[in-house]
């Protein structure tokens, strides 16, 4: 029981050093070990969430080993309602990813290896409950990153005249300037809380002065925020996705970024509340530019990738903005959000795959009537979009909701207007989303896209089919998942 | 016999030279690589032999050298080092012209001479042990004598090593001059009583100016990538790790044993140092074109990162220094090992020769990739453990003075513009298509020297815990003895 954890997060790492010994002339064996690794785990993962207590706020299936004892570093994994959820996120996303990489023909070896040890890195860092180790996992991931978006990445030659290279050299760098940013944080906590990295025991112990509080909480927040592409930060995302391969794409929008979310959440948040209280209302400003700047960005853009990655900083503005509440509500809602948008943002970016590699064109006003020939994934595509504008029906709905009520019950003036233009912010989303679902895949069918296929077996539709039966699942029965993320969200930060 | 049980790995390693020059006045050698082969063999088993080896807790010579578990740490880490290195020349013998078994003998001497530097307790054995080693690099770097880069770089490392033994020498007497000693141990005494004043003071600069010079921090750096690019790159890779480790220990034994009492003089010192050393190295390393070149101002940036450590002046911060050497040089011989193996094809050293690396010998192309990666701080390799343990150190210190959070701020920017440039050598290795796609043979002995390498690396990075506590011990013995 205790090592289920252990196990469903370690599992893709082993998967990695398999693959790595199996001979790269062997694509199928190294191709059916990923999405058996990646399958494997999220069945796990679906055992854990079937057994977990949900009566119970705290950490669950704790197990873990001494590391460093003379630095009080223990290698210590536990869940419970926030990092449970997410968790499913990374399963059901990471099979997805691993499912659709069928598209990749060239250097499949390395290109499963990184793909794995990135999985392991993402649910590393959810289910630490050492900082040391959150830290170690969060920048375990950073690096596969950058050789999956320059390897196996495209960048259409577009205005802006940038190469993958550059993408993904602006995405890492960002990366690791957040990480260390927050590393200093976690180091002046760890001393600060009696020199121990444990999550818990930190919550307990903590003892920041109320100046003290408002400094490393900036540099959590920004660090994270980084991340977590927090306006004025957020200009490596874009980019970054359009850059990188569907799987990276999925992986990066639907998890990797929930990571600085997370981060904020987790230990910023519940650790130093005098100092969320200091940055809350600059953070709800930042986020409704989130919101806002980049929906209106996405406006503006004509390569899909690009559509979808500003809509992803918008996004996120939701979940900042809910954390930004500090209450109870909000942020739950957050969490939800971060699962739902996770799914949504995997899903459309695996879609935008699917024509992508047949055409190797991405543009929304050159391509038209695609749903003619492809009414699969246009069928996807339209149920992706209504998620996205949050129709009721889809996870995002509630989320977006449960945002909306925290933000509004915080109260003041700011928050309120927050509110108002969150809301508007989802008549933005529908706007560029309709657009550019309705030039792409309806009105005429242009011949240059007579050549194109469906998705027809039942490998080819399983990933969207799950992931879509996910978003629909939580929207019809949002307590699934609302029941423990506000009983542990409460645990958390309820007391104050 | 207490002295020779003592002086026994440095009388081995004396006698294992003699006999290479020796066996080559007799006999010559037909085949030079295997010789090279042989002494790292020896070298080895000396490095085993070693771990056999007890700490003694006096001082011996009157005062004059100490084999406690700090100079044993540094010995292993040198013989190891040694044995590397040793392998780097064996690959890279073909290209000499003359005098291989020569070239051997003058790695064995340094090497001699570094075991001397880790059990230095006196400015004397400092000042001999340390010419030991300069002199010998003085050979070693214009050994090349048909290559003006050699030549030119012989010649830099001569002028500016002179002028920095000249400094030690000038603060060595100041030292004496207003304490009446060159005992480490006698010294912290008489500084117990408080500092005899600016004469002293101008005395502890000079000498650490002059160390400096030996491990290419800020105000002595200046050689650094000249010297690196010009050299024979086994002379490189070894001045790089071997040569650097040493003016660490010495570093380390002067401020943390003799000059322990006046601390709070030489940490402000270190700090302000720390800091512009690490801006200075890793600024200066994005233009670079050359891969020697790089990892000479990759070697200043993390002279910075090493003092840090030492800035921080804490237990946590001299056992992070320790930690991050011990992993250091096997991650830069990594990257040195691998340059051989691949200009020996290509004959050039730009990083541009270095495209679809990853192709031509995965081997080669990972352990490259892997190094820069370790270099930068990228988890799971030992490099990440170690700049952890150091800011872990210096935000210790910033606890009760918070200029050190200045200097962790200095460190993490350090790390940012760091991983661009190591990452531009790791996207030139798997991003960029070769020209020339003929496989790069990687010959076994190499493969061995790579593999234990990469073993280190990522063995300290998972499994750090022995060599964590084994440099608990050596510090504990310096620091709080």
């Amino acid at each position: 029981m205790e090592n289920l954890l252990i196990i469903t997060v370690l599992f893709p790492l082993i998967a990695a050093a398999a693959v790595f010994l199996l001979p790269a002339g062997r694509p199928r064996w190294i191709r059916g070990l990923a999405v058996g690794a990646t399958g494997g785990s999220l069945l796990l993962t679906l055992v854990m969430f079937s057994q977990f207590d949900r009566s119970n706020a705290g950490y669950q299936f704790v197990g873990g080993f001494a590391w460093l004892p003379s630095l009080n570093i223990r290698l210590r994994f536990g869940v419970d309602g926030i990092s449970m959820t997410l968790l499913l996120l990374v399963g059901f996303v990471s099979f997805a990813g691993a499912l659709i990489s069928h598209e990749i023909h060239e250097r499949q070896k390395e290109y499963y290896i990184l793909f794995l040890a990135l999985t392991t890195g993402i649910s590393g860092t959810f289910a630490s409950m050492d900082l040391f180790f959150f830290y170690f996992f969060y920048e375990l991931a950073v690096i596969p990153m950058y050789l999956l978006i320059g390897m196996y990445g495209s960048l259409p030659p577009g205005r802006h005249g940038r190469t993958k290279e550059y993408a993904t050299m602006k995405l890492t760098l960002y990366l690791t300037a957040g990480a260390v940013l927050a590393l200093i944080g976690l180091l002046t906590m760890y001393y600060a809380g009696g020199r121990t990295f444990d999550m818990v025991e930190l919550r307990e112990n903590l003892r920041l002065a109320g100046n003290a509080q408002k400094w490393v909480f900036a540099c959590l927040l920004f660090g994270f925020g980084f991340l977590a592409s927090l306006f004025p930060f957020h200009t490596w995302s874009p980019l970054g996705y359009a850059a990188a391969p569907t799987a990276a794409s999925m992986m990066h929008a639907g998890v990797l970024k929930k990571l600085g979310a997370y981060g904020i959440l987790r230990l910023a948040l519940p650790m130093m509340p005098e100092g969320a209280r200091h940055w809350a209302d600059l953070l709800a400003t930042l986020a409704c530019f989130n919101i806002l700047y980049a929906g209106w960005a996405a406006l503006t853009q004509q390569d899909w990738k690009f559509v979808i990655g500003y809509s992803s900083v918008s996004h996120m503005g939701y979940v900042l903005l809910g954390m930004a509440t500090l209450n109870v509500i909000g942020i739950s809602g957050a969490v939800l959000l971060m699962f739902a948008h996770g799914v949504m943002a995997a899903l459309t970016f695996s879609l935008i795959g699917w024509f992508y590699h047949q055409t190797h064109n991405r543009n929304v006003t050159e391509l038209s009537g695609l749903a003619r020939k492809i009414p699969f994934i246009g069928g996807c595509m339209v149920m992706a979009a209504m998620a996205s504008s949050g129709l009721p029906g889809f996870a995002n709905f509630v989320s977006e909701i449960m945002v909306f009520l925290g933000a509004w019950q915080q109260g003041s003036t700011l928050f309120r207007v927050a509110t108002v233009c969150a809301v508007w912010g989802i008549v933005v989303t529908a706007t560029y989303l309709l657009r550019a679902v309705r030039t792409s895949f309806f009105g005429p069918l242009d011949e240059k896209w007579k050549m194109l296929t469906d998705a027809v077996t039942l490998w080819q539709r399983l990933p969207y089919a799950m992931l879509i039966a996910v978003l629909l699942a939580v929207g019809f029965h949002p307590r699934l998942l609302t029941d423990i993320i506000r009983q542990s969200v409460a645990a958390m930060w309820g007391g104050q | 016999m207490m002295g020779f049980y003592a002086m026994q790995l440095e009388c081995l390693l004396a006698i294992l030279a003699i006999t290479t020059l020796l066996t080559d006045a007799f006999c010559p050698m037909t085949d030079k690589r295997r010789l090279g082969y042989v002494l790292a063999g020896l070298v080895t088993i000396t490095l085993v032999y070693s771990f056999g080896l007890v700490p003694i807790h006096e001082s011996l010579f009157h005062g004059l050298c100490r084999v406690d578990v700090f100079a044993l740490f540094f010995k292993r880490l040198f013989l190891a080092v040694t044995a590397l290195a040793l392998v780097a020349s064996a690959e890279f013998s073909e290209r000499l012209e003359t005098g291989v078994a020569e070239f051997y003998a003058l790695f064995l001497f340094a090497a001699t001479g570094m075991l001397l530097t880790a059990s230095a307790n006196d400015f004397v054995l400092l000042f001999v042990s340390l010419e030991l080693v300069t002199v010998t690099f003085y050979v070693l770097t214009g050994f090349l004598r048909r290559q003006a880069a050699s030549l030119e770089a012989g010649t830099k490392y001569l002028i500016i090593g002179a002028l920095a033994s000249g400094f030690t020498v000038y603060g060595i007497a100041y030292i004496f001059g207003t304490t009446g000693t060159t005992n480490f141990d006698a010294l912290a005494a008489v500084l117990k009583r408080g500092n005899p004043g600016a004469a002293f003071t101008l005395g502890m600069l000079f000498v650490l100016a002059g160390l400096a010079f030996k491990i290419s921090s800020v105000p002595a750096q200046i050689w650094t990538p000249d010297v690196y690019q010009g050299a024979p790159t086994p002379v490189t890779a070894f001045l790089a790790t071997g040569s650097k480790a040493a003016g660490m220990a010495l570093v380390m034994r002067v401020c943390l044993a003799g000059l322990l009492p006046v601390r709070e003089q030489w940490m402000t010192l270190w700090l302000v140092l720390s800091a512009v050393t690490l801006l200075y190295g890793n600024l200066c390393a994005i233009p670079q074109r050359n891969i020697k070149r790089l990892l000479g101002y990759s070697s200043i940036g993390h002279a910075g990162y090493l003092l840090m450590g030492l800035a921080a002046a804490n237990a946590l911060g001299a056992e992070a220094t320790l930690f991050y050497l011990g992993q250091y040089v096997f991650t830069n011989l990594c990257a040195f090992l691998v340059v051989i193996a691949v200009t020996h094809v290509t004959a050039n050293d730009e990083i541009s020769s270095f495209a679809g690396l990853g192709r031509r010998s995965p081997l080669l192309g990972l352990s490259l990739f892997l190094a820069m990666m370790s270099l930068a701080g990228v988890p799971p390799l030992s490099g990440f453990f170690g700049k952890f343990q150091l800011f872990a150190a210096v935000i210790e210190r910033a606890q009760t003075d918070w200029h050190y959070y200045l200097l962790a701020g200095v460190g993490a920017a350090g790390v940012v513009i760091s991983l661009y440039f190591y990452l531009n050598v790791g996207r030139v290795i798997y991003l960029q298509e070769a020209e020339e796609t003929t496989p790069i043979p990687v010959r076994p002995a190499m493969q061995w020297a790579l593999w234990s390498c990469l073993a280190a690396m990522i063995g300290l990075g998972i499994f750090s815990r022995p060599m964590v506590e084994a440099a608990q011990n050596a510090a504990r013995m310096i620091v709080w003895r």
